[in-house]
């Protein structure tokens, strides 16, 4: 984007002066690699082309600033950056202009994902000043916050503004807070829109003989599921193990199992814990998402209970299933023809499925699970430099450009990645799969992004896998699960927890915050 | 002398089954190895590539051969992960050695050993690894050993001693002390009898035990994945780095670095075996 700075403001010059039409406006700047979508609003902006595109450019411009004045002050001609294995493909393409123009190296230090937060907990005692940028999920703002290692960048963001809470560029609302905020302060600039949706075969939906006799069995169309109650219709329908086919292929496996409970908790209106951090799931609701998922046992794949991330998009890919819970990454996957051998082209994907709740109403929630983001070192050499790369690597052209890059785990976070979209986001994405990370992620509700927060995930993980492998029956798995968070809780201090808690559940969605009672809360 | 038994049926079948038990991990690691990427996760399982290639061998030196195959996001050669395991696990397994047998002679020789004393020799064995890492990297942050081979090696010096210096010592034990009492009347030192008359004369159990030693330093993880940054790699801890968005876990090229660190033990093991079969008896026959 960068490389075209020049070009895009002679042609922002020429549209203001009115030597271009319109349509040649947004066709040179989709040349450029600018969304048509942002080309056009710039087009139609009422403030005129050059301070709407100012606006929308201002972020990229402003780090850009800031990493020129940094770099020329620095004295390490190197910025390091702790990043998991896998996500380096979103970065590489701009560390030859960060090398050329600014005499910057970036050194990229890759770590298995499920250690990342290890590594900067080690950090934080080790100090060995390693790191400049580091690339956690939310749920490490705040453990890494409070021990230290990482700066709080409210001061930065005030002063450089990545216009990351804008309405109609920032960061989708509630991600924008519960992914970036840690009581109520900026830790980290999220880079990755990580939610899961629901992923569909649209062939086997087209299926005239599948559909007739589905709608005769249950009295309504096929189609993608809009309610839990359709989602196990559909699987038990759709379940046919003697071909190799499975009604879904959601996570029965250590460490993914948790979220499965979760995405049903948060359905049913219930959110992680009350106002006073008693644990909710111990509780009619959480009983039934137990039940509920162990009902749908006999629908899944058989890999169910080992599944990873890629093995279980490797079997969907290769047509073993249905439906798929999935991260944005899952349709990528299912949409190449080489990972998705049987699914290319044959995806419908949808919000996640709504519950009914007591009153009567449905209740759509989403998770927010794991979503990368930048911090900054608080023992980097060249902390403002750092956060000039975080703002510049996440600012709305920039990312926009980054994000369709295979070799990473970026997924679309700003409004513009799912409501403007460039040629190429489109491409990897599809317009109908933007449009439902859009529907599903402002109702999305985040991990345990409080202090302690891997501690109960992987509390909750344990006794949810107990349940769903027979080895504790669903109240008990809760009761224990239950106990853990309070000594959980009691250990990290309840008053801390709380703070950070009830700064979370401030920022979600009215309809959820309405149907668990977060509204009332102080 | 013992005399060998007769190869029937039913034990040969017991061998088979072992031998088939034993080595199939190898086996699938190898037929890994050698699979295009769109048979490492194939259903059902493909046991012996149809199109077998190096690919997966020639990731580990040049990151981008399986481009070829349209993946992307492996960034970094195997090459230092090797080099640092070599230099890591061959110095360390050498002065876990030197130093556990100087140890062993000590103790079996020449100390009076209190009833604790096996349980302090052995009391670094007695915390998981998980517990004793966070204290390192303080400790090794404080005085610059952190990201570097030196500290790498100290803390496997460390950790391995207990059992160099236990498993030396029971062959020095079974050896008669007479015959280094013989070396010394005949004028050598203390020192000279046992260079050259104990270590000689237990020098299977030296090969087993390093044997052993260098196997423990080698696939070593959890330290190797502490305490290293940018500087220091290992194989285990590049193994667990082949992940990438648009395939998820390589396992073809896991499986060629998995087969290249198998060779190292290979190699020694068959250079030593004459000597293996009477160490790895860990001097259970006493005299």
């Amino acid at each position: 984007m960068r490389k075209n700075r020049n070009q895009i403001l002679d042609t922002v010059a020429k549209m203001d002066s009115g030597a271009m039409t319109r349509r040649s406006f947004i066709r040179k700047m989709g040349s450029l690699g600018v969304a048509a979508g942002v080309a056009n609003a710039v087009a139609l902006s009422p403030l005129g082309v050059r301070k709407a595109w100012a606006a929308i450019s201002g972020p990229e411009e402003r780090a850009w600033a800031l990493a020129v004045e940094m770099a020329a002050k620095a004295e390490k001609k190197t910025l390091t950056l702790l990043i998991p294995t896998g996500s380096i493909g979103n970065m590489t393409p701009y560390a030859d202009l960060w090398k050329t123009e600014l005499g910057i190296e970036l050194v990229f230090i890759e770590e298995p994902d499920e250690v990342v937060h290890t590594k900067g907990m080690q950090e934080a005692v080790a100090k060995t000043g390693n790191y400049d940028v580091m690339m956690p999920t939310a749920m490490s703002y705040p453990d890494w916050i409070d021990s230290g290692v990482i700066y709080d960048l409210t001061d930065w963001v005030e002063a450089h503004d990545p216009e990351i809470f804008n309405p109609d560029w920032g960061v989708v609302f509630p991600a924008s807070h519960h992914a970036q905020l840690y009581n109520g302060r900026v830790a980290g600039l999220l880079n990755d829109g990580d939610q899961i949706t629901l992923l569909c075969r649209k062939d086997h939906i087209e299926n005239a003989g599948k559909a007739k006799a589905f709608a005769d069995t249950f009295g309504y169309a096929l189609g993608t599921p809009a309610t839990w109650q359709e989602y196990r219709d559909i699987a038990s329908f759709m379940h046919d193990p003697a071909n190799g086919f499975y009604g879904s292929l959601e996570y029965r496996s250590r460490y993914y199992v948790k979220w499965m409970f979760m995405q049903r908790l948060i359905s049913k209106g219930r959110l992680y814990f009350d106002q006073d951090m008693n644990p909710t799931f111990n509780s009619p609701e959480g009983l039934a998402a137990l039940e509920d998922m162990l009902e749908m046992n006999q629908y899944l794949h058989p890999d169910a209970f080992s599944f990873t991330w890629s093995s279980n998009y490797n079997a969907f890919g290769r047509g073993e299933g249905f439906m798929n819970i999935a991260w944005p990454s899952g349709f990528k996957y299912a949409k190449a023809p080489s990972t998705g051998p049987a699914t290319s082209g044959n995806i419908a994907a949808t919000v996640m499925p709504a519950d009914r709740l007591a009153d009567g109403t449905l209740l759509h929630a989403g998770m927010f699970c794991w979503g990368y983001g930048y911090a900054v070192s608080k023992y980097s050499a060249n902390p403002e430099l750092a956060y000039a790369y975080a703002q510049w690597m996440t600012s709305p052209t920039i990312s926009m450009d980054a994000i369709p890059y295979l070799g990473g785990y970026s997924d679309p976070y700003r409004v513009t990645h799912m409501k403007a979209p460039s040629q190429r986001m489109l491409d990897t994405y599809t317009q109908p799969y933007l449009d439902t990370l859009y529907d599903n992620i402002v109702n999305t509700v985040p991990d345990f992004c409080v202090p302690g927060g891997f501690e109960y995930q992987d509390a909750l993980d344990k006794e949810i896998h107990a349940c769903m492998t027979g080895e504790k029956d669903p109240q008990a798995a809760l009761d224990d699960a239950s106990r853990a968070f309070e000594r959980i809780t009691r250990r990290i201090g309840k008053d801390k927890v709380q703070q950070s808690w009830l700064a979370l559940t401030r920022n979600l969605a009215e309809p959820i915050k309405k149907a668990s009672g977060a509204d009332t809360w102080l | 002398m013992m005399q060998n038994r007769p190869l029937t049926p039913l034990l040969a079948l017991v061998l088979a089954a072992a031998l088939a038990v034993t080595l199939f991990p190898v086996f699938w690691v190898v037929m890994t190895s050698l699979k295009p990427p769109t048979d490492w996760n194939a259903a059902p399982a493909i046991w012996v590539p149809s199109e077998p290639t190096l690919a997966n061998f020639r990731t580990l030196f040049d990151p981008s051969a399986l481009e070829a195959y349209g993946l992307s996001g492996v960034s970094q050669p195997a090459t230092p992960a090797i080099l640092g395991s070599l230099l890591a696990a061959v110095l360390a397994t050498l002065l876990s050695i030197a130093i556990g047998l100087a140890s062993a002679i000590g103790l079996s020789r020449y100390a009076k050993l209190s009833k604790w004393t096996p349980l302090v020799i052995l009391s670094g064995r007695m915390f998981p690894p998980a517990a004793i890492a966070v204290p390192f990297v303080i400790m090794f942050s404080a005085v610059n050993l952190i990201d570097s081979y030196a500290g790498l090696i100290a803390i496997y010096v460390a950790v391995t001693l207990p059992f160099s210096t236990w498993m030396l010592k029971s062959f020095v034990d079974d050896l008669p002390r007479e015959i280094e009492q013989a070396a010394m009347l005949d004028g050598r030192s203390r020192l000279m009898a046992h260079l050259l008359v104990t270590i000689p004369l237990i020098k299977g159990g030296v090969f087993a035990t390093t044997m052993f030693i260098f196997i423990l330093n080698w696939s070593e993880f959890m330290f190797a994945l502490v305490l290293s940054y940018t500087s220091v790699t290992t194989i285990p801890v590049q193994l667990a780095k082949y992940v990438t968005a648009t395939a998820g876990t390589l396992y073809g090229v896991q499986a060629a670095l998995a087969v290249l660190a198998m060779l190292p033990l290979i190699l020694a093991g068959y250079a030593i075996q004459g000597h293996l079969a009477r160490g790895m008896t860990f001097g259970a026959v006493k005299r």
